[in-house]
């Protein structure tokens, strides 16, 4: 039974924190997941985000601040935030020895569905995700995409209205990737609050209303993706390899128009810039000069690393203005 | 009224949670490898490297081998699941469901208990069809079976409380414990027979109290009497379950 609280917010974050020892992991994070919403929250590994979602699913408790539910804390209220909740951790955290329904029937009971309901949404499920043909075998047989989506099923079994997925496509099949993305899109075209924590920018970009990305435990940006993205078109890049190298080829690549940094990875070269047009024109005028051949040439968007740096350089700018004003 | 009724509901949600942990557990682990060792052989070859030759009339031997038994079944399935719960991040979806802790830790408990239970009636069965073993009380006999079979299976919940996914690591730390216990508790030299400090050592040993409550099921012998028997392992089944849930408040911070 869900005691039902007025909000606008499925999830709100109050000066989160969370310290080991000295170590500050999230840091004061504000911010808030209105409901029906597809909000992205990404970092790099270590930066607090898995920390965040630990703290949000009470699996760790926080040294400051608050984390609301659907108007539930956390803390206080934990079962009735947990009630809304459906989890799919970033390790696919199934029974090997059960098969693929008694995983769902085992986590029906613990979300406290009945038998009939459970059976019911269980089929359905394992519809969805094709895996009905497979509902008798045990998970240990399944391929990765397999375990995935059972995952998925087991997270959904309780009918949550705040999903949070943890890297749900990383390393998948096409196949596996493209049924989770289309199941998130219709989850949420259905009303259902999604958290999505991943590595992929493109994704995030894709599914998501709006972003937060967290950066050594601080939120480094709240926005939409569209205005996420602007900010980081100035971060594109033009890799290319020679038939022949030598240690001054370095130098001359930084010499070339509107090419702002140039690193050598392995036996390529990659010129970060915003206007690769132009640095394109430019190495094939410098490839010609030197009798150099190019023998791979591709033009890359950012990063997620790039748009940390890019974002952190930012913010960091930003604080200085900020301390000097 | 409304508080009460949901606590009541939040109750009977945890029971029913409990009972699904029980039964998940019964299906994956009762047949693990680890189990079979750590709560079937191994108990057996200790009892018999100590028991054989020994010059007493097998008979009497019994209830000691079913002591042995209940203690080493009920107090390794904790220590061995919960690390490889821990292990393949199974324990956090157990976490994260809308239960309260308590309900996993009774869960976990009962997966001992029945596990020991079935596994301590096999050297009772050996006794009656080849030893000539009579059950000499029948109450007895069921307190002597269900009430240690809990108390140790809270034993194990207690050390696997500590944060490792790695089930040896437990087991390890669980034997300084389990081992002296065999030779305290009066299973090879009964309690009567040993001098006062010998006894006063005993009466600190859970196990003392079970072999004791089987000992009058088995030969209506009894040091303590079933009822003192009965509450001595209540109140140690309490202690390892309070401990257990403030070491697990502790380390999950």
């Amino acid at each position: 039974m869900i005691v039902k609280v007025q909000t606008e917010y499925a999830v709100e974050v109050s000066n989160l924190t969370k310290k080991y020892g000295d170590l500050v992991a999230v840091d004061h994070i504000n911010f808030s997941v209105r409901k029906g919403e597809i909000f992205g929250f990404l970092g790099p590994n270590g930066a607090g985000k898995t920390t965040t979602i630990r703290m949000l699913t009470n699996l760790t408790k926080p040294s400051d601040g608050t984390a609301k539910i659907f108007g539930h804390d956390i803390q206080s209220q934990t079962i009735a935030a947990k009630r809304y909740m459906g989890i799919v951790p970033e390790i696919s955290n199934i029974y090997d020895d059960l098969s693929a329904w008694d995983n769902l029937m085992f986590t029906g009971e613990l979300y406290q569905v009945s038998k009939a309901e459970r059976e019911k949404k269980a089929r359905e499920l394992l519809e969805l995700f094709g895996l009905y043909d497979r509902r008798n075998s045990k998970a240990k047989g399944f391929s990765k995409g397999m375990k995935r989506r059972l995952t998925l099923s087991m997270g959904l079994i309780n009918t949550p209205q705040l999903l949070f997925l943890d890297e749900p496509t990383a390393g998948l099949d096409v196949q596996s990737a493209l049924i989770i993305k289309d199941v998130v899109r219709e989850l949420n075209q259905k009303g259902v609050t999604i958290f999505l924590t991943t590595h992929d920018i493109e994704e995030a970009n894709v599914a998501c209303d709006r972003v937060a990305i967290i950066h050594k435990g601080k939120i480094a940006a709240i926005d939409t993706p569209e205005k996420l993205k602007k900010t980081i078109q100035s971060v594109q890049s033009v890799e290319v390899a020679f038939d022949k190298t030598s240690p001054k080829i370095l130098g001359e690549l930084e010499r070339i128009q509107s090419v702002n940094e140039v690193r050598k990875e392995g036996d390529k070269f990659r010129l970060y810039t915003h206007d690769p047009a132009t640095v394109l024109s430019g190495l094939w005028e410098y490839a010609k000069t030197d009798n150099l051949k190019p023998i791979s040439l591709n033009t890359l968007g950012s990063s997620l690393e790039d748009v940390f740096v890019r974002l952190t350089e930012i913010h960091v700018k930003a604080n200085r203005r900020d301390s000097d004003e | 009224m409304n508080r009460k009724r949901l606590s009541l509901e939040q109750l009977k949600a945890d029971l029913r949670a409990a009972w699904a942990i029980t039964k998940k557990d019964m299906r994956v682990y009762y047949v693990n490898p680890g189990a079979i060792m750590f709560g079937i052989l191994f108990p057996l070859f200790m009892f018999l490297s100590f028991a054989v030759g020994k010059d007493a009339p097998a008979a009497t031997l019994i209830p000691g081998l079913i002591s042995i038994t209940v203690l080493f079944s009920a107090s390794s399935i904790g220590p061995m699941v919960i690390p490889m719960e821990r292990r393949v991040k199974t324990f956090e979806r157990l976490l994260s469901a809308p239960i309260s802790f308590y309900s996993i830790i009774l869960g976990k408990t009962l997966s001992g208990f029945f596990y020991s239970l079935a596994i301590g009636v096999i050297p009772l069965l050996i006794g009656l069809v080849w030893f000539e073993t009579q059950i000499l009380s029948v109450l007895g006999l069921v307190l002597g079976l269900a009430l240690p079979a809990f108390c140790f299976a809270a034993l194990g919940i207690m050390f696997a409380s500590f944060p490792t996914e790695n089930p040896g690591n437990i087991m390890m730390l669980l034997n300084f414990v389990r081992l002296p216990l065999i030779f305290i508790s009066g299973l090879y030299i009964p309690i009567e027979s040993l001098p006062d400090w010998g006894q006063a050592i005993a009466a600190f040993s859970p196990l003392t109290y079970a072999n004791d409550l089987v000992r009058y099921a088995l030969e209506a012998k009894t040091n303590y009497g079933v009822a003192l028997d009965s509450v001595a392992l209540l109140v140690f089944t309490a202690f390892f379950l309070f401990v257990g849930s403030r070491l697990n408040k502790k380390f999950n911070k």
